[in-house]
């Protein structure tokens, strides 16, 4: 067995050295990644023998991204912070064919999910990913999930510091974190060093905005206890700044609090967000202050600002400035529809950040076949120095396409219908899988998503609307993140027919907002009209090019409500 | 789960007996208790701070590791051992394989494994990994073994 594990690393180091230009796993991550396949493989071995019962060994496989359902199991691979490379979706893509179906899923929260694995073969899966530095640690189970950035770390204007070198250092930290990897539920941390906070971070268990004091110094303002699912929650600012090197030791008091004083007996009280409410946010961030007293300047705490360095040289953009003369846009009516919906501004002269969405009408949001991904990986690697991110939206972006090459993407965008120009209007609904796939749905979601589509089929239309979030979830577990969507719906069942409570004007970006109910829930039969409703209110009422949630501020609840039960 | 007192014993690293006590027992009775060397048994449930004034006096502490899924015992390892320099042996009871490499690297000093892994050889998996990602409280790993 030693002899197998050595031999792998050296295979895998030296393949590994060849990428470029991106945060590499050094041969200690490698090594480590190897060891943890090693152990999972011999756990799962004495579960197939009755060695292990089932109960440790769903504990032990969730924290290495395995559920195990009756007929299908599924994998959650973490994507770090959004970001990978053409090699690393190409391994993707090989993963999809040979242990799925030529499917993978993307995530809103930056992983990618199989859902047809055999347990079997999962070692020699996870292997093939660790050989290009993906990994499943801690993408599942009650212990700190993989954290998530602003997809568009390090790209756009005004950032205050790209967050992934944070993340990278906080990931390590709760890595297999001796007192922390059975925590009371899970424990999800999002990270956003941008002015517009695209990771919904308020949301989240635990969040992270970095900001500068008076005095110039970078640190964090921590919010906990923030969360969707059935109770809707915004997360408690715990502390106003902590200085960066300070970070690691509140977390960690954060995290002991928590550990300690969790709730444990009732299952649906296990997330942090019951003990900041049962304690309140003033009690809870005193306890967490009085435990950190002793932690805070325990030199072994301090983050190493010697690896902040490296890892900001790692994660620095693989390309520079550049002067493009001459250029200008080529005239085409469905290439300037979509460019005005899916290019971006990128900070560095020379460059656009270019969106590219999976959703197709009546799939499933995220699905993306083995094909499409080695398309994206070719692409990527002509058009975007081989680097890819994904989004919450579920959607793929191109982080560095140069402004002379845009058309030529779209062009090749269009081959593969992957140009739709419907992309980032209100035609780009989030919808979870629904009833139609999920046991714990209570309704559908992708058929109402395709039936929104299908009514607002006027292009002028959609394009004069503009980038309108709808969001549906079938479910209170809001997989779709319905609370924080323009309009969003919650699916439910009354005598066995199918209401959606739709709830408007929640956000995240500019401030965080949990939606507002909008009434009585509605049938799924005329759920399509109140939205429609819903929408033309907001366009007789828009000024000029004001957004849905400053419509809503301005005129409130009301006139949406009587236009919709009339 | 061991209810009556007079019932719990551990075997130290010396090879001796001790007596154990609940956290309540303990508190109740410090002087008396503490003179005939008992040590005492945490639960996850038990509020292991009230242990804080006390701990020269306790001959050993025993963490109880028996459910799976509840991760208290970890904190209050490192609590014992980092933050109030607790000497004495720290044994995690009622132990599960897969979980030693969490227990001795949270400041757990020997441990005693649950029936259910007579067979199964536990040294490959207290020691864990080759590299670790954090400064935990105890690195010396696994010195002693029941």
């Amino acid at each position: 067995m030693k002899n197998k594990i050595i031999e792998n690393v050296t295979i895998i180091y030296h393949t590994y050295k060849n990428i470029k230009n991106m945060y590499e796993y050094n041969t200690d991550d490698t090594q480590f990644l190897v060891e943890r396949v090693d152990q999972f493989e011999k756990q799962l071995k004495r579960y197939l023998d009755g060695d292990l019962d089932d109960a440790k060994f769903k504990s032990l496989r969730l924290r290495n991204g395995l559920y195990m359902e009756l007929h299908a199991h599924m994998l959650r691979v973490a994507i770090p912070y959004g970001v990978m490379n053409s090699r690393q979706l190409r391994a993707l893509a090989d993963v999809a064919d040979k242990y799925d179906r030529g499917f993978g899923h993307f995530t809103t929260r930056q992983n990618i999910q199989f859902n047809w694995i055999e347990v079997a073969e999962i070692a020699n899966l996870l292997r093939e990913l660790s050989s290009v530095g993906l990994h499943a640690i801690q993408t599942s189970g009650k212990a700190i999930r993989n954290i998530t950035a602003d997809p568009l770390s390090g790209l756009t204007e005004g950032e205050i510091a790209d967050a992934r070198p944070y993340c990278e250092l906080i990931r390590r930290w709760f890595n297999l974190h001796p007192e922390f990897s059975w925590l009371p539920g899970k424990f999800k941390i999002a990270v956003n060093g941008a002015k517009l906070d695209e990771t919904a971070l308020r949301i989240h268990d635990l969040g992270l905005r970095l900001l500068r004091n008076d005095k110039g110094e970078l640190g964090f303002s921590v919010y906990v206890g923030g969360g969707l699912g059935a109770v809707a929650v915004i997360g408690a600012e715990t502390a106003s700044f902590v200085p960066v090197e300070d970070i690691l030791s509140y977390l960690e008091s954060v995290m002991r609090v928590y550990n300690l004083k969790g709730r444990r007996d009732n299952i649906k009280r296990l997330r942090i967000k019951f003990l900041v409410k049962e304690l309140g946010a003033a009690e809870f961030s005193r306890l967490v202050d009085e435990d950190w007293k002793h932690t805070k300047y325990d030199p072994e705490l301090k983050l190493n600002l010697n690896h902040l360095v490296q890892l900001e040289k790692d994660f620095a953009l693989p390309v520079k400035p550049l002067e493009i003369s001459g250029f200008e846009e080529p005239v085409d009516f469905n290439y300037s529809i979509w460019r005005k919906n899916n290019v971006r501004a990128h900070k560095l002269s020379g460059y656009s950040i270019v969106n590219v969405s999976l959703t197709k009408l009546g799939s499933s949001p995220g699905d993306v076949t083995s094909k499409q991904m080695r398309i994206l990986a070719d692409l990527a690697g002509q058009y975007s120095s081989s680097y890819l991110r994904t989004t919450k939206r579920q959607s793929i972006v191109f982080p560095h396409v140069r402004k002379d090459q845009v058309f030529d993407l779209w062009q090749s965008l269009e081959e593969f219908s992957l140009a739709s120009p419907h992309q980032g209007t209100l035609a780009q609904i989030v919808a979870c899988p629904g009833n139609d796939y999920c046991e714990l749905a209570k309704a559908a979601s992708i058929p109402i998503a395709t039936r929104v589509q299908q009514r607002f089929d006027d292009m002028d239309k959609v394009l004069d609307i503009g980038d309108l979030n709808i969001n549906i979830s079938g479910c209170e577990n809001s997989c779709a993140h319905h609370h924080i969507a323009d309009i969003g719906l919650l699916g439910m069942k009354k005598n066995n027919v199918e209401f959606y409570q739709v709830t408007v004007a929640g956000e995240t970006l500019d401030e965080t907002v949990i939606g507002k109910k909008l009434g009585r829930s509605i049938s799924g039969d005329e759920v399509v009209d109140a939205i429609e409703n819903i929408v033309n209110v907001y366009l007789e009422n828009r000024d000029e090019e004001e957004r849905f949630k400053e419509v809503f501020k301005r005129i409130g609840l009301k006139p949406f409500k009587e236009r919709v039960y009339g | 789960m061991v209810e009556d007192i007079e019932m719990i014993s551990v075997v130290n690293s010396k090879n001796e007996s001790v007596q154990l006590v609940t956290v309540e027992k303990w508190l109740e009775s410090i002087d008396s208790l503490s003179s005939i060397g008992a040590g005492v048994i945490v639960k996850p449930t038990d509020d292991v701070e009230l242990l804080k004034d006390s701990l020269d006096k306790i001959a050993i502490i025993a963490l109880d590791f028996n459910n799976f899924d509840d991760g208290r015992g970890y904190s209050h390892a490192n609590l014992l051992s980092k933050r109030w320099k607790y000497q004495g042996e720290i044994i995690g009871v009622n132990a599960h394989i897969d979980q030693l490499q969490f227990m001795l690297r949270s400041g757990v000093t020997s441990y005693k494994l649950l029936d259910d892994y007579e067979n199964i050889d536990d040294i490959d998996y207290s020691n864990g990994f080759s590299i670790c990602y954090q400064a935990a409280a105890n690195n010396s790993g696994l010195k002693e073994k029941f």
